[in-house]
């Protein structure tokens, strides 16, 4: 199977797949409690106001016509209204997208500047000093809840030093990346320990496989048969790990960002579902499901160009 | 009894007749502390000083060491001690609960899917596909958000997201047992399919499971500890971890020790199952 052929099976299973999420969206809507035109026409409305309310929401629909009433409006962009302000879900999310965009950019190059270093320590001599160091590490940092390393963050770093905020997100580039220090750093302290586990397993297969031997037995050593032999053949397992993790990612980006009052898509989550706006939540939800199986996706597609064994065994 | 998976060597006797093993380190220091949180949920109303929710205008934001009141208390006067010791009673059996339910519901489908086979083993297969399709965190909170907040809530949103785990390791571990030497046997013997499969196969098969309840506790506390945080799982006044770090988080700048205490807490169990669990790990590697 040819590389094109590869990606286009990929593009296709993504079909069913996002047919699924969808559907899965709208369901929420139908088993939480309550009566939604109730809830956009508040509790004092007349019964001819709730009904009326009914018919502009399309509640008086079939349910299978409103599922593909609700798709149709998903896949042309619209997404309901806001119960609270009735202003478009896409307008509330779209501001959002950059803030958390740039915590997980931040947050993922952060992530592997600890752990890849970490991985390959350990991988180098397992059962080693530094294997066990590492291990131990993980385990602490696993066991710790994300808020709080957070709030530890703040309280030790950007409240005495006062060179961070504590919260917020700032104005301009520098105000953004400023603001984006410390959530990033939680974001990485979370994701390392479930990264480094799986990369130093992945490094470790790939020292003992056979081209590393033979690069050995060449004389290839040190940082030169790390870099050129082991990091190489690491990286297309990493890329796909990093995908894999994205669920989790989100779910820490969520956190964190209640956490220092960043005005991303976590955030604005928690806010919609402390406001009981329904809309709104299925709007993240069908958003924060749709990214992780993109990203699969992009994932899938990047290591097949840079590994032509993945289309092969595909 | 032994927690090993059947190897051939298991075949003639299954079960009974592993070796006993020395504890390991992280066996006695993780029973140590999960069995220390565990005796104080028990002996909360005799160890704490005070009530939970009993509030003193006197002394409110008091440093820890105060008279009275050794980890100080909170905005409104309550003992920072006491309601860390209470809130084991919420956080402990909650997570247990989500763990240990999440782990029945899916054995008991993965070795109906195993054993039985057939359309039973497909539908179980495809409606656990169907739930790991989604991204199990965000399905978490729209779930919890769909059934509004609560112990309820959070323990039916996290046993429809987890149990799909048990089923697939019970699953697959019976589908090796099952052609195995001892299990015809006991066919050929006549045993009933119950005891077949309760006595003789369920016993050689929930190995990876039990290793995977410890590190299942240990997301279920943090998960319930997250929810409470963001204000969808324990809602405050309650005395619960992760709420108390939301209310203290108001008072960063002038009482650290209401967003310290309760997650040093946390972490500590955390660790404590974690290192259970490792030390499992370990006994089922050799």
């Amino acid at each position: 199977m040819g590389r094109f052929a590869f990606v286009g099976k990929r593009l296709l299973a993504l079909v069913p797949l996002l047919l699924g999420i969808v559907f899965v969206v709208f369901l929420l809507l139908k088993i939480t409690p309550g009566n939604p035109a109730r809830e956009a026409v508040g509790l004092r409305a007349s019964p001819q106001a709730v009904a009326q309310a009914a018919r502009t929401m399309g509640l008086d629909e079939s349910v299978p016509g409103q599922f593909l009433h609700y798709l149709d409006d998903a896949i042309h962009g619209n997404l309901g209204y806001s119960f609270k302000t009735n202003s478009p879900v896409i307008d509330v999310l779209k501001p959002q997208i950059p803030v958390t965009a740039w915590l997980i950019v931040v947050g993922v190059m952060l992530s592997l500047l600890i752990s890849v270093p970490l991985a390959v320590g350990a991988a180098l001599r397992p059962d080693g000093l530094v294997d066990h160091v590492v291990r131990g590490l993980s385990v602490f940092a696993l066991s710790m809840p994300i808020f709080w390393v957070g709030i530890m963050l703040i309280t030790v770093i950007a409240l005495p030093t006062g060179a961070l905020p504590v919260g917020g997100f700032g104005h301009g580039f520098l105000g953004h990346l400023r603001a984006i220090v410390l959530p990033a750093l939680t974001t990485a302290i979370a994701l390392s320990p479930v990264l480094v586990r799986s990369l130093r397993a992945t490094v470790i297969e790939v020292l003992e496989s056979e081209y590393v031997s033979a690069a050995r037995s060449l004389g290839v050593s040190g940082p030169r048969l790390v870099r050129r032999f082991v990091m190489r053949n690491a990286l297309s397992p990493m890329i796909t790990l990093l995908a894999v993790q994205t669920g989790y990612f989100l779910f820490a980006a969520v956190i964190v960002e209640t956490t220092f009052n960043l005005p991303g898509l976590g955030q604005g989550l928690v806010s919609a579902v402390d406001n009981e706006d329904f809309p709104l939540v299925q709007g993240y939800t069908l958003v924060f499901a749709v990214a992780i199986v993109v990203i699969y996706l992009v994932a899938d597609v990047v290591v097949a160009l840079l590994d032509p064994r993945v289309v092969v065994e595909g | 009894m032994s927690i090993l998976p059947a190897t051939d060597a298991f075949v003639k006797e299954p079960v009974r007749g592993g070796r006993r093993r020395l504890p390991s380190w992280k066996l006695a220091v993780g029973a140590a502390i999960v069995g220390a949180f565990v005796l104080i949920a028990i002996f909360a109303p005799e160890i704490a000083p005070y009530g939970p929710l009993k509030t003193d205008p006197l002394n409110t934001l008091q440093p820890p060491g105060a008279p009275g009141h050794l980890l100080g208390t909170d905005d409104l006067g309550r003992d920072e001690l006491s309601r860390l010791i209470y809130a084991t009673r919420i956080d402990l059996p909650i997570a247990a609960a989500a763990a240990l339910l999440s782990a029945l519901l899916g054995t008991l489908l993965g070795m109906a899917a195993g054993y039985v086979g057939g359309w039973v083993d497909m539908v179980v297969l495809r409606v656990a596909d169907l739930v790991q399709a989604f991204p199990i965190y965000i399905l978490l909170i729209a779930l919890v958000f769909a059934l509004g907040a609560g112990a309820r809530s959070f323990l039916i949103a996290y046993i429809v997201v987890d149990w799909v785990v048990y089923a697939r390791l019970v699953r697959g571990e019976i589908l090796r047992v099952r052609g195995l030497d001892y299990v015809l046997a006991a066919r050929a013997a006549g045993l009933p399919n119950w005891r077949i499969l309760f006595v003789h196969v369920l016993p050689n098969t929930i190995g990876q499971s039990v290793v995977y309840v410890m590190s299942d506790m240990v997301f279920a506390i943090l998960a319930l500890s997250a929810f409470s945080f963001l204000g969808v799982g324990i809602s405050p006044p309650a005395a619960e971890w992760g709420a108390m770090t939301a209310e203290g988080q108001q008072f960063l700048g002038v009482a650290w020790w209401l967003t310290v205490c309760p997650g040093v807490a946390i972490a500590l169990v955390a660790l404590g199952l974690s290192l259970i669990g490792d030390a499992l790990q370990d006994r089922m590697r050799r």
